[in-house]
Formats: structure tokens, sequence, C-alpha cells
């Protein structure tokens, strides 16, 4: 059944592959890294966030600062990853907050980890997401950050969030806030 | 839906010239797409190198795709994912229907998925009685037109604001506008209920990694996400191509993709997923079911011309560079892979009899081999498909014509009587419409080089 | 230097001055320029259409005479030819015998501009010419060959010209050999888009390297009642302000 339709398939790579003429594959190096900036990473990273109309605040009470964005927001109903709504529920909520395992400074992404926290959702549902995460989190490049993923097994899901959602599917334009949410706030935890 | 066929691209082509709607949306978002395209590339110093990388890791898979693919199955396999093989369109069909049916699903949600366009999957899961709801802004759209997709990374592209506008008053009773946050805005709330309500969720594949046995998927609208977090069931539809060895390979292909396909560093999302969630208690799906499908891409293999249509990463960058893409955009090629690299591929895949004039529809100007990001040698790849129609396909009347006029050019003889010839029958016969319609034609000249030098 | 003068197939039934010219600058800038009159063509035509065959049989007929030749480099005015020469070694890839003449005579043809400023490290040849005009990039020679700067170096030293750098001067132009009059409507289309930009430009003339873009843009611009001409940049570096 499904065995004779993988053995076909694989089958009809060797096949294929053992006609094809000697390959001209060439020695080639991993390209060389871009020496990377020596501005202030967490600096960077709020640069990043902005740059893709994200909001972000370095602070040493980030509790503060969250008290204050959900008032701004006049936030009614609020999802935590810590007890996230079911599927069914999330979509009544305002305002979803999280964590962030990592974040890349570069490119103003988040880094969130199933095995870590319950993000799915709450960080994708509401047309708010509210991420807190500490300073010493957040790393230079991707590659810094594939790397750490790999320090462990990896997790069953893993997202990568660089700011609110968008399209661009009519006439290129960009338009935010589609699926995902339409407000990422990034709170970055300077004590921390 | 009505598509149209490859082996009318010539008629194709000609209505798509005479659509000035359609010619003025293709040249806007070409450029647009090009320019950024070219902002980002040039935003990496590194950025050859990187292309020179990329092309090599595909080149190192697709050498050994059976242990790649094989590796990949049994990582995914022992973190819980059910793994299946399509040798073709049909079978990958059957085995999502089979699937989607066992589990009484109704509503079936769909992120953007070229593979499961090439299949025409939605086409078999309707006539298997389910409700199919594309979630891509674009796919939606196309959805709602009937209509097949354009571009492979913006399927709607072919089509102007006002007339998506109407779409969405037309069919979904929105108060007429042509504003496009109110457009999206519309959109988003018509779908919203449907990823709650979807048994089952379908999505495509970018990468899949050997390693570790995970899928990734990029995207910007958070509609993926959904599509493979809420449903029960989760089904991962992707060509054999797509493997790479390692997750540390994806820093490379991360670095290509967004900005070869949006100009983006990178995309608002990626989803990285390993098999199925841990504990019952944990967020997403109950199962991961991965669609492997073959579909004529196993035969390709056979010859490093055509083996590196493989290395495709499917970000558009060839489609936006192209001068005839440009001028008749993707419904010309009557494919779901249209632009030079369905002009390979397409004739490839659904096999040389459908889709004979693909290849021949190209200048050879090289542009989308300077833009590939996996350095794709797509004139190449043309020049041999060519080669392997014109002396079985070609006319009689132009292998004959290509016979003489390899006589000719061996001749010296010949060659000069037939410049006299020419001058004669250029006069005397209307000389071929097809360029004389839009161009005015030189006169051969009375003496040619040769008779001026022996005259020094 | 002695070099031998490939002048193709086209420029030889079609654009005569395009050969009297590159003869006349190569003698100016102190070459001795053969022509070997048994020549007729690239094999281009048929190697892009997909007759291999018949592209060998012409191939082989190019490789045997110019081998023949004493001469340090074959030069030819078009940039697509020299790429289709260049080419010869991918036609001959499984022919033990043919493999490395082919790779011989490839090393040893170089297109016109590529000639003058990289093997003879000439970029002023003594033209003068008074009008604004622009270049357009033929596409096998910017791609194939890497010719970019060089054409630009020789016309900035053309005295009296006043050199207008063209929007997407790097855009194919349509012409793509047999693709011109297999898709005449698609190839017109994409020649349109030139044709606007050389409007734009707002110049006398337009010059390229290769006589096949030439005849695209100029049998175009003419239909069009266009006043601007289109010329080879070895008419152009033929000119002197004694004509």
């Amino acid at each position: 059944m499904s065995n004779s339709a993988r053995e076909s398939i694989l089958g009809s790579i060797r096949t294929h592959l053992a006609a094809s003429p000697a390959p001209d594959v060439e020695e080639h190096q991993a390209p060389l890294k871009i020496p990377v900036s020596k501005s202030d990473p967490i600096k960077q990273f709020k640069e990043s966030v902005e740059s893709v109309s994200g909001h972000c605040t370095i602070t040493t009470d980030a509790a503060d600062v969250l008290k204050q964005i959900l008032t701004d927001l006049k936030a009614e109903r609020i999802a935590h990853s810590d007890n996230p709504p079911n599927a069914h529920d999330i979509f009544g909520y305002d305002v979803g907050i999280s964590t962030a395992q990592a974040a890349i400074a570069e490119t103003g992404t988040l880094v969130l980890d199933s095995a870590c926290e319950r993000h799915r959702l709450v960080s994708l549902v509401p047309p708010v997401h509210i991420a807190i995460i500490n300073a010493s989190s957040i790393v230079e490049t991707l590659s810094d950050a594939l790397t750490l993923l790999q320090k462990k097994e990896i997790s069953p899901a893993i997202t990568f969030i660089t700011g609110p959602s968008r399209t661009a599917d009519i006439e290129l334009t960009l338009a935010i806030g589609v699926h995902g949410p339409q407000e990422l706030y990034v709170i970055v935890d300077g004590s921390k | 839906m009505n598509h149209l066929s490859s082996e009318t691209f010539k008629e194709n082509a000609r209505a798509a010239l005479a659509d000035v709607q359609l010619r003025g949306a293709l040249k806007n978002a070409t450029s647009l797409f090009g320019e950024r395209r070219k902002e980002a590339a040039a935003s990496l110093p590194n950025w050859e190198d990187l292309r020179t990388h990329a092309r090599a890791i595909k080149d190192e898979v697709l050498l050994h795709l059976d242990r790649y693919l094989e590796e990949f199955v049994r990582n995914a396999e022992s973190r819980g994912a059910a793994v299946h093989w399509a040798r073709d369109a049909a079978e990958a069909n059957s085995i999502v229907c089979g699937l989607a049916t066992e589990r009484n699903a109704h509503i079936v949600v769909k992120s953007k998925s070229m593979t499961t366009e090439e299949t025409h999957l939605n086409d078999a899961l309707e006539a298997a009685g389910m409700q199919v709801v594309e979630t891509d802004l674009g796919e939606y759209i196309i959805q709602l037109a009937n209509e097949p997709p354009s571009h492979i990374i913006a399927p709607a592209i072919h089509k102007t604001r006002q007339q998506i506008g109407e779409l969405f008053t037309a069919e979904l009773g929105m108060p007429p506008t042509d504003n496009v946050d109110q457009m999206t805005s519309t959109a988003r709330a018509k779908l919203r209920d449907r990823f709650a309500a979807a048994d089952v969720g379908i999505s495509g594949v970018n990468f899949a990694i050997a390693e570790t046995g995970t899928i990734v998927i990029v995207e910007n609208e958070g509609n993926i996400r959904l599509t493979t977090s809420l449903p029960r069931t989760h089904i991962a539809v992707m060509g054999i191509e797509k493997v790479i060895p390692r997750f540390a390979d994806l820093d490379v292909f991360l670095k290509l993709l967004p900005r070869s396909g949006t100009g983006q560093r990178l995309t608002t999302y990626q989803s990285f997923i390993t098999g199925t969630k841990r504990a019952s208690s944990d967020e997403g799906p109950e199962e991961m079911h991965i669609v492997l499908l073959d579909n004529g891409r196993s035969r390709m293999l056979a010859h490093p011309v055509t083996r590196q249509s493989l290395a495709c990463i499917r970000c558009g960058a060839c489609l936006n560079a192209c001068p005839v893409y440009q001028q008749v955009g993707g419904h010309a090629y009557g494919s779901v892979y249209p632009g030079p690299i369905g002009a390979v591929i397409t004739p490839q895949l659904m096999g040389i009899q459908k889709a004979a004039q693909l290849p021949y529809a190209s200048s050879l100007c090289g542009a989308c081999r300077e833009v590939c990001p996996v350095k794709i040698d797509i004139p190449r790849l043309l020049l041999h498909l060519r080669g392997e129609i014109s002396p079985r396909k070609g006319s009689w009347a132009e292998r004959l014509a290509f016979k003489m006029w390899a006589r000719v050019m061996t001749s010296p003889s010949l060659y000069k009587l037939s410049s006299v010839a020419g001058r004669i029958l250029q006069r005397v016969m209307p000389i071929s419409r097809a360029w004389t319609n839009g161009r005015d034609l030189r006169p051969i000249e009375s003496k040619s080089f040769h008779d001026l030098w022996s005259n020094e | 230097m002695k070099v031998s003068l490939f002048v193709t197939c086209l420029v030889d039934q079609m654009w005569t001055s395009i050969g009297v010219s590159s003869v006349a600058v190569l003698r100016r800038v102190g070459c001795e320029v053969e022509f070997d009159k048994r020549q007729t063509c690239c094999a281009q035509p048929a190697f892009n259409t997909g007759y291999l065959d018949e592209a060998r049989l012409v191939a082989r007929r190019f490789i045997s005479i110019f081998e023949e030749s004493k001469a340090d480099a074959i030069v030819s005015p078009s940039g697509s030819c020299t790429a289709m020469v260049h080419h010869y070694p991918q036609l001959f890839a499984d022919d033990s015998k043919w493999l490395p003449r082919a790779h011989a005579i490839a090393a040893k043809t170089h297109e016109l501009s590529s000639f003058l400023v990289r093997v003879l490290k000439k970029e002023d040849v003594g033209a003068s010419w008074n009008g604004r005009l622009t270049w357009h990039d033929a596409c096998h020679g910017l791609r194939d060959l890497n010719i970019k700067s060089e054409p630009r170096r020789l016309i900035r030293n053309v005295r009296g010209a006043e050199f207008v750098e063209l929007d997407h001067a790097d855009s194919c132009c349509g012409f793509g050999g047999t693709f011109s009059v297999k898709y005449p409507e698609i190839s017109v289309a994409i020649l349109d888009q030139k044709i606007d930009a050389i409007e734009r430009a707002d110049v006398q003339a337009v010059v390229s390297g290769d006589a096949s873009c030439l005849m695209q843009i100029g049998g175009r611009l003419s239909r069009k009642g266009s006043k601007v001409r289109v010329m080879h940049l070895a008419e152009l570096l033929n000119e002197s302000s004694q004509q």
C-alpha cells in the first residue's frame, strides 16, 4: 500500500540518479560570516522591531510597562500563555500575552518554543500580542538562534515572529493585520 | 475552474497582451517586486556566496535524495508524524481525501501550497463532499474569482484593487471600496470562523529538515499558523525535493528566500513543526500527516542539467525578472508554475507533449539566472528542452529548413549563392509577416562583406 | 597584434558597415586584420532552436577554419556570436576529439569592445561624434561575457558625444533569435518597453554591440517614424570629425 509507493519512489530516485553522468559538484566553502556590527544588540533589536511596525520598550520595570500598555489599549479580555483559553474561546480575547525564549537582534524576531510555553494561540489569535523578553536572551543573528534551538531536542512547535501580521497580496500594497495580530508590543526586561 | 492550457500558450499570450488592465497590474507588480529584491540582495555583502552555498547544499541533497528522504521520514515518524508516499497527483489526492473522509471532515482550511495546486487537490476534496477554504488572502481572492494562481508567491497579482473590491462586494457583500485595508479586514472577518470550525488543516512545506524531521513553513499573514494549530488534523503536502540536510542549513535558505521573494529580511512568521505534541494537554493538532509527492520529480534526477530544476525554492524572483512574464503574466502559461521556472518544470512534470511551446517562449536573455537564489541555469535548461523537442516535434518545414541551413553554412559556394537568392527573395516574396507586422526589415545588402573584402 | 575577423553571417549579409567599421577601428589601434573567406556562421540559430546535430556540423566547420589561423585572436563585433563560440565546449561535451579543439577556439575568441579594452587596453580609439546617445546592453554580451563597463568606457572617450544612461539598459530588447518570429507579439511588447525608455532618454542615437538587437530596435523605431538612429559600437568608434 503505502510501502509500495515508498519503494517505487525511492527506486525511481535511485534508478535516475544512477543513470546520471558523474556530476560536476565543486568543493565549496561555507560563506564567510559577516562580521557582526559592534552596536548594542538590545538597541539593534529595538530598531529592528520598530522597522517592521512593532512597538518595543526597553525597561527595568516590565510589569509597569505592561500595565500601561493594557490600560492604553483599554483591554478587557486578556489571555496569558501560562493558562491559555481553549481554541474556541480564544477568538473572543482582545490581547494575548506571552514571553519569548530568545530574540534575534538583526531582524527583530521573537523565538517562541512550545516546549517552554503555550504560545501558539495566545500569540496568534487575539488582535494584540504582547511579548515580554529578558534582555539577556537577545542573540545577534539568525544563525545564533538556530544554534540555540539545537542545544536540545527540537520542540514540536517553534515559532519565529517578526512584527505584526501583514500581506501585500493586493497590488503589493502593504496591509498590516491579516490573520495574525494587528499589533505587536515587545517589552524588553533590562533587569534580566 | 477554467484553466488555460499550456498547449495554447501562444493564443493565451495574445489574449493577455490585449488586456490593458492585466498589463498595468503586471508592470506595477513585477517592477516593485524586482526593486525590493534588488535592494534586499544588495543589503547583504555576501549575497553571491550565499547563492553558491545554497546551490551546493541543494546539489548535495539531490545527489543523495533517497538517503535524505529516508532520514527525514525516520526522524519525522519517530516524533509522531505519519508519512505517506504519493507517486503521482492522483495518489496524493486520494491519500488526502482518504484521511479527511475517514475523519468525517466537513470543512478543510488550506494555506497556500503550489504543490496542492499542482495536484488539483481542491477539486478532489470538493468532489469528496468537503468544503475547502483557502485562507491565504491571494488564494482566497482567486478562489472567489474561480481562477488559478498567476504567480508563485502572489497568486492574485494579476488583479487590480478595483477588481478585487468589486469581487468582494459581489461575493461577500462588502460595501463598495477600493481601500486595501478594508478589503483585508473583510477577508479576515470572513475567514476567522472557518479556522475555528475546520476539522482538517492542509499546508504546504517550504523546507523539510532531514536531520530533525522538521517541516518549516514561512508566511506573513498568520493563516498558516492558524491552519496548522487549530484543526485536529494537520496534513502537510510536499514535493520530495523540499528536503534539506541539516537544521543549520536553514540559515542560508531563510536569508535567501524572503529577500528573493518579497524583499523582506524575514517574513512575519516561520513555523518549525516537528511531529506531534508531546502531551495531550499541549496546544496543537492531535495528529500530523506528511504527504511526499513525486509526480515526475524523480525523473529529473537523471541528468545534471535537469536535476537543477529541483533546486528551486519557489521564491518567484525569476517571474518578476522575466521580460516575457512581465508582458503576459502567469495564466498564459497554463500551469501552476509559470514564468521561467514554470517553462522548464511544467514540460518535465506534465510531459513534453502537454507543454511543448513553453521552452520556446523565451528570448534567452538570462535575467532569470541572474536573480535565482540557487543559481539555476534556466536558459541552459530551456536549450536542453528545446534540444529534446525540436528534432522530434518541430514542424517538418522547420526541420527541413535547418537541415538546409546546415548545408548552406558548411559550403562556401552554397553560402554565396544563398545570399544572392536571399536578395531576390526578399524583393519578390512577402517577408515573414511575423517580423514585419510590427517592425521594418532591413534589406539584404547588395554586396556582402565577403564581396567587399574581395574588392580590397 | 594579428587579428582574425569573425564578421558573423548577419553582419555579412545585412549590415556590412559594421564589418567595415570593425576592421577600420582594429587597424587604427594597430592590429593587422585578416579575413578568412571560408567563414559563414557560428551556429547560434540552430543551437538556440534545439537542432544540435545541425549546430555541431556548422560549429565543426567554424573550429576547423579558425584553428588554422596564425592570428593572436579571433575578434567578432557580436556578443551573442562570441558567446556562442564560448558555448562550443558544451556542444562537444561528449566528444573527446572535438572538445579540446572547442576549448582552444573559445579561449581565442573575443567580442570587439572586450578585445579593445581588456586585451589591447585601449579605451580611446580617437573617435568623435556630436550628439546625445545611449547604450543598450545586449543580453549575451552582458550576461554570458560580462561586458558592461567596456563599451561605456569606449563611448565616454568619443569626443563630442554626450552619453546618457538608458533606463533599464540591461533589459532584453525582445529579439531572442527565432523567438522574434515565433512569438512576434510578445517580442514587440518587450521591445516597446525598450522603445519607451529610448524616447524618454531623448537621444539622437542608440548604440549597441549586437546587430540583432539593432535590427530589432531599429526596425521598431523606423516603423514608429522615430528620428532616433541605431548604431553599432564599431560604427560609432569609426566616426571622426572629418566625416
